[in-house]
């Protein structure tokens, strides 16, 4: 890339000094080894650095002091900082990064300019308000929920706030001089993680930033990226220093040992590892025998009489006196059940349970009369004596107030084993000396994988106080046979990095296109999306250049009469599918598929390119011993027995029936017995022995088989024609033919693949996205949103207003006046289908005019989809308008009643945190609603 | 043909006469019953539930509209678009205005609408480029940046909770115009476009259609890329503008603009002028023609404004929708 690059890895042994005109960025001193970082500076191209401006602020006293030693990386990220220029800084989560970020607050208030400080999660901005109101008192909090003092100097909000800030232009996009960005690692998030790219491209020219990541590998290149977009340097301190050291142990499921696998210098313990998974309990031992999905249920039942695995767990990190620990697993659900399974164990004194009793009720009293009515048995009654046994649990669907009430209690130590899911690991400051992995393996939405190297940086970081603990302790629960290396992977893997999750909306497109120098064109131009695009280009260039070289490296004698003979090949070897196809077509073959019968089978092997070069094909011969219908489908599970094994084979999928022959032998019915199998082997052996002669008499497609096609005759007739050909073909004769089509078929599989390569070049020197972007725009167009030449228009306003659910849909719904007669409740509860996203087993099924709005919200669901199908925007239309859910109309519409929802929900409690969640974000899209509809009508 | 006061003769009268006709007429084709005059009924389809918007009003189960105009249909969404109409601001809108009042943190702007418009001190970029907090300092110096009368340009924000309506300067190009003239059209000849901000470059001349019908044609001034790096001479500047009188010649030299390009702004501001009163909507692609059939009838600048060249553009605009349907059958 053309930026102007210097790096400095700062070490004893570094001798490389830079121009002494630029020493001040490079004077990095280490004490110690252990807790060393590196610093590195991105300039955009062409950037002279102004030495000025640093003078200017030595003399100056530091905007804060903080009564500890800093850490060289703080105190590195802090110069830079004070030289007025961006930083990223990337550390483990307890490394103290929020020093960094308090300290551009008090630089920013010290200078009388605005400083906002964004995060992905509202539980993270809270906490961090309350953290800097304390400190600095002139700060203030913007949330979905919650304005706290919008004037304030230094304003706290989610991410989204500030993006849409950005759009309307809010005054306060002038006065800020510093952006910092917390866990800007989000930036990979799927679906959320396109609005830091948004906000960082937009921000205000003149202003700094402070980026504060997880470890991520390529911080340079996000610092390159930033350089880039706003033409100032961006300094990148990064640091794997941990204030506790982490050991990583390894619990076999069924053992009863901990195994030390890396220990706290980070090295990894290949022997007892091995030891780890040889204590494993064979699982085929009777009821382990199960389906991957479910082997969670025995974790949580254990085997009768004993104590189930995760007992064992506490009970051991109890008696070695781990505590607290936080105890990870990957679903509400088995968070909940493991927790109950504790209900034995007791962990806390007479006098603890006095006080969590207390905060726990001066909690709950902050809830209405009827809340506290409703028989939120499983929260309220089982809950409580939970925690006053000091065990907790912590996920997404508990109410907000008992979330609350856990985190208090746990971070007052009072709460001694938590149970909680993946969202306890980010963000907010709570750690624990011991981290547990229930599993090693997750359900990402469609199968479960290992958790990545990355997820497990991040989880395992909440272990070790700093300052409490001389190290930190992490557990991970093992029940399958781990490769050692998929373990290491996990536990000593380098950290995800730092990807772009880009992709186009409808609301940005039009946001951008409203403004008069907007233009998504440039927005696209300028994210990190297209930058790690245009990064990747002159490795794929080496790589086509590569197989070039080695495509022009191989010589064939007679090419072009040998290529002849292989397209000719190609052909023929199609046209024998294609009759095969004909004849095999369930309509035809399948009275013919009845036990006795033999047929030959083409072995379908991985290696087949070696061997499927000459027209002889290599067969068998089989008997069908077997056949039935399987799920309706009329695929032949025929069981067959090749001649070189004792015993049927039922896998089908990896061979071919090839050719029906017209013999039909006796075959006993019960094939089970040894012999049995035995005589029938040798009847087939016999079989075709007799017909070795004059091969095997085969069904023929036309008199037997009553295949009447032309497709197939016309088939048939060609195949004849190609066989002559290949006779009268001269290379047919050459003695190498084999080898040579085996050259030849290689280089052409290196042709393919340049060119693979070459289209991926080329779709990313163009602008990435650019064919969505015209699609969408089409889209737009097509309903009406803009006009032919990109002026939004009035329902293209409407959309603009709307960031929380589908934009199309919503105003489309709008403009077709499906609300105008409605009332409230009824509006709400549609809305509510539109942030609604999970599945409920029990949900109600909504009432006759709801089901009614439903449907037209479906209509118009589809309608928006087809228009975005036939405008060639990738959609599937049915999955689009079932991502709409009705689930929880119902309940919205009684909650919008003021009716006691509670008595009629209460019951499935857990729902209730998700419910409020879904209010929540119902709420906050029909006040979108309510500002778009504004819009139209004064019009 | 209102507001246009012309001696035509005889020839003249009929020849504008026949070009505005087939204007009407080819306009009429265009959109034929959309046009509704106050009471007129509007047909809609009762069954598919209509949404009756701006100008509609119901009366004995009929949609009536209670203005002239042209009927507009989005969706189930009627409304009638006036004709002529005072400007009313949508957001994101480019506008150009003239400073009336400077008021606490803010200046006051007159748009041509029903209200004042309001720009920010905080809504408006520093001088410097500086990110900070506005201070009292800066309040006391908002005279440096506008004063009364000057002319800027901005965007509209939108309104606020109190129903005033705020403007923005987002980036380098808003703000104070100087060195040409404001013209003052009737808001409804300029049309939405994605841009209203245009570079003749083959004049020297900037060209600003705002929305509300305040055109802006003056020299063209280089959009400053860097702000900080001339921030030493801008605070100069600065001095030397408090003490008005003592301009230095320097600051003459740099404010002098060529007699060519001053010809220029005149002559595209006639060719607006005419455009205007012959009431054709006010585009760049238009206003560029009309000047260069000026140019190509080698008229003095004054002359754009007599009977002959009006007519002559009138026959122009007709000729070419002429064509312009034929093209499209």
């Amino acid at each position: 890339m053309g930026l102007m690059k210097r790096k400095s890895l700062e070490g004893p042994s570094e001798e490389s000094s830079p121009p002494s005109k630029q020493q001040r960025e490079n004077d990095l001193i280490i004490t110690d080894e252990s807790v060393a970082c590196v610093h590195d500076v991105s300039y955009p191209e062409g950037y002279v650095p102004c030495s000025n401006l640093s003078l200017a602020q030595e003399d100056s006293k530091p905007a804060k002091e903080f009564p500890f030693k800093l850490d060289p990386f703080q105190s590195e990220a802090i110069n830079c900082l004070d030289s007025g220029e961006s930083v990223m800084v990337s550390a483990h989560t307890s490394a103290g990064k929020t020093v960094v970020a308090l300290y551009a607050i008090a630089m920013s208030l010290r200078n009388k300019q605005r400083v906002i400080y964004t995060s992905p999660i509202k539980a993270l901005s809270n906490q961090k308000y309350r953290e800097f109101k304390e400190e600095f008192s002139d700060v203030g909090l913007m949330t979905g929920d919650v304005t706290i003092d919008p004037n304030a100097s230094c304003l706290v909000m989610t991410t989204e706030i500030w993006r849409s800030m950005q759009y309307k232009g809010s005054e306060i996009t002038r006065e800020v001089a510093w952006v910092i960005f917390d866990e800007v690692h989000y930036m990979r998030d799927r679906e959320r993680g396109v609005v830091w790219e948004e906000s960082i491209v937009m921000a205000p020219k003149n202003s700094r930033f402070v980026f504060l990541s997880a470890t991520v590998p390529n911080a340079k290149e996000f610092a390159d990226w930033v350089a880039k977009v706003h033409q100032q340097p961006c300094h990148i301190v990064y640091t794997d220093y941990r204030p506790t050291p982490l050991q990583h142990y390894v619990f076999p499921s069924g053992g009863d040992g901990l195994y030390l696998v890396v220990d706290e210098n980070g090295k990894f313990r290949e022997d007892s590892f091995q030891k780890a998974l040889n204590a494993l309990v064979p699982s085929n031992e009777g009821d382990r025998k199960r389906e991957n999905g479910k082997w969670k249920k025995n974790l949580a039942v254990g085997k009768a009489g004993e104590e189930s695995d995760i007992f064992k767990m506490v009970k051991m990190i109890i008696q070695r006196q781990y505590d607290p620990v936080i105890l990870f697993s990957f679903s509400k659900r088995e968070c909940e059940t493991l927790a109950m399974q504790m209900a034995k164990m007791d962990l806390n004194v007479d006098d603890e349970k006095v006080t969590i009793e207390t905060i726990f009720w001066s909690a709950m009293d902050m809830l209405s009369d009827d809340d506290k009515k409703l028989p939120q048995a499983s929260v309220v009654s089982n809950m409580l004596p939970l925690l006053k046994r000091g065990i907790g649990v912590h996920h997404s669907g508990l109410l907000p107030i008992l979330k609350e009430v856990i985190e208090i209690l746990f971070q007052e130590g009072l709460i001694k084993c938590l149970f909680a899911t993946e969202t306890f690991s980010i963000g907010l400051n709570m750690p624990a000396k011991t981290v547990v992995f229930t599993n090693v393996r997750k359900f990402d939405g469609d199968k479960f994988r290992w958790i990545s190297s990355g997820e497990y940086i991040q989880m395992s970081g909440r272990a070790g106080r700093r300052g409490i603990d001389d190290r930190g302790i992490c557990i991970l629960m093992v029940d399958e046979k781990l490769e050692p290396s998929t373990a290491k992977m996990m536990l000593k893997g380098s950290a995800d990095s730092l990807n772009s999750a880009f992709h186009l909306s409808y609301n940005m497109l039009l946001n951008q296109m409203r403004c008069e120098d907007g233009d998504p064109e440039n927005l696209l131009r300028n994210s990190f999306y297209q930058f790690q695009a245009d990064r990747a280009i002159p490795d794929l260039e080496k790589q086509r250049k590569d197989l070039e070289k080695e495509r022009d490296s191989i010589v064939i004698e007679e090419e072009d009469s040998l290529e002849n003979y292989y397209s000719l090949l190609e052909q023929y070897k199609s046209l024998k599918k294609d009759v095969r196809d004909i004849v095999f077509a369930p309509r035809y073959c399948l009275p013919f598929l009845q036990p006795g019968r033999l047929v030959s089978i083409q072995c379908t092997k991985s290696d087949e390119t070696s061997s499927s070069f000459s027209i002889e094909n290599q067969v068998t011969w089989g008997v069908i011993i077997n056949f039935e219908r399987v799920k309706g489908r009329s695929e032949d599970d025929a069981n067959r027995k090749p001649e070189d094994a004792n015993y049927t084979v039922d896998v089908l999928t990896k061979c071919a029936v090839d050719s029906l022959s017209s013999v039909r032998l006796m075959i006993p019915k019960d094939l089970l017995p040894l012999e049995a199998r035995e005589n029938t082997l040798k009847k087939v052996s016999e079989v075709l022995s007799r017909f070795a002669k004059e091969g095997m008499p085969l069904l023929d497609p036309e008199e037997d088989m009553k295949v009447q096609s032309s497709s197939y005759r016309k088939a048939v007739r060609r195949i004849e024609a190609l066989e002559n050909l290949f006779e009268k073909h001269e290379i047919a004769k050459s003695p190498l033919i084999e080898q040579k089509l085996k050259v030849l078929h290689m280089k052409k599989e290196l042709t393919a693949k340049i060119k693979l390569i070459k289209r991926t070049i080329r779709s990313s020197t163009a602008l990435a996205f650019k064919d969505e972007l015209k699609a969408r725009k089409r889209v737009l167009r097509r309903l009406g949103y803009v006009t032919s030449d990109d002026v939004v228009e009035l329902k293209g306003k409407v959309a603009c207003e709307i960031s929380s659910a589908d934009e199309l849909t919503l105003t489309e719904l709008m403009f077709n006046g499906v609300f105008k007669d409605i009332k409230v409740e009824e509006m709400v509860s549609l809305l509510s289908c539109f942030v609604w996203q999970e599945k409920l087993q029990d949900a109600q099924k909504p009432r006759d005019e709801l089901e009614f709005l439903f449907t037209q919200l479906q209509d118009t669901a589809r309608r928006v989809a087809k228009v975005q199908l036939e405008s060639k925007v990738q959609i599937d239309v049915e999955n689009f308008v079932s991502s709409f859910r009705s689930d929880i109309m119902e309940a919205v519409y009684a909650w919008a009643k003021g009716s006691e929802i509670l008595r009629d929900y209460g019951n499935h409690s857990s729902l209730r945190g998700q419910l409020d969640q879904g209010y929540q974000e119902t709420g906050r899209s029909s006040s979108a609603a309510n500002t778009s509809s504004k819009i139209h009508w004064r019009n | 043909m209102r507001g246009l006061q012309l001696s035509l003769n005889q020839t003249q009268k009929i020849r504008l006469q026949k070009a505005l006709e087939t204007l009407e007429y080819l306009s009429s084709k265009a959109n034929s019953n959309a046009s509704v005059t106050v009471a007129d009924t509007i047909p809609v389809n009762y069954e598919d539930g209509v949404l009756k918007g701006h100008g509609t009003a119901e009366n004995d189960g009929e949609v009536v509209a209670t203005l002239c105009g042209v009927v507009e249909r989005v969706n189930k969404l009627i409304y009638v678009r006036t004709l002529r109409a005072r400007y009313k601001p949508e957001i994101g809108d480019i506008i150009v205005g003239r400073v009336i009042e400077v008021a606490p943190k803010r200046w006051r702007l007159e748009i041509n609408f029903s209200q004042d418009a309001v720009l920010m001190l905080s809504s408006m970029n520093l001088p410097d480029g500086i990110q900070r907090r506005r201070t009292a300092v800066d309040e006391l110096n908002m005279r440096s940046i506008f004063e009364e009368n000057d002319v800027i340009c901005a965007e509209v924000r939108g309104f606020q909770h109190d129903g005033s309506l705020h403007l923005q300067a987002r980036s380098e190009k808003y703000g104070k115009i100087e060195r040409g003239q404001l013209l003052t059209v009737a808001p409804y000849l300029v049309k939405r476009r994605k841009q209203h901000f245009h570079h003749l470059e083959q004049y020297g001349i900037d060209l600003i259609l705002g929305c509300n019908g305040f055109i802006w044609v003056g020299e063209h001034v280089e959009a400053k890329d860097d702000m900080i790096e001339d921030r030493a001479s801008k605070s100069e500047q600065q001095n030397a503008k408090s003490s008005k009188y003592s301009m230095s010649l320097e600051e003459q030299e740099k404010t002098y603009t060529p007699l060519e390009t001053r010809q220029n702004i005149c002559r595209t501001a006639n060719a607006v002028r005419v455009l205007s009163s012959l009431g054709f909507s006010i585009t760049v692609e238009v206003i560029i023609e009309t000047v260069e059939l000026s140019i190509s009838l080698n008229l003095d600048i004054h002359e754009m404004l007599g009977a002959e060249f009006c007519v002559l553009v009138a026959e122009g605009e007709a000729e070419r929708r002429r064509r312009l349907m034929k093209k499209k059958g």
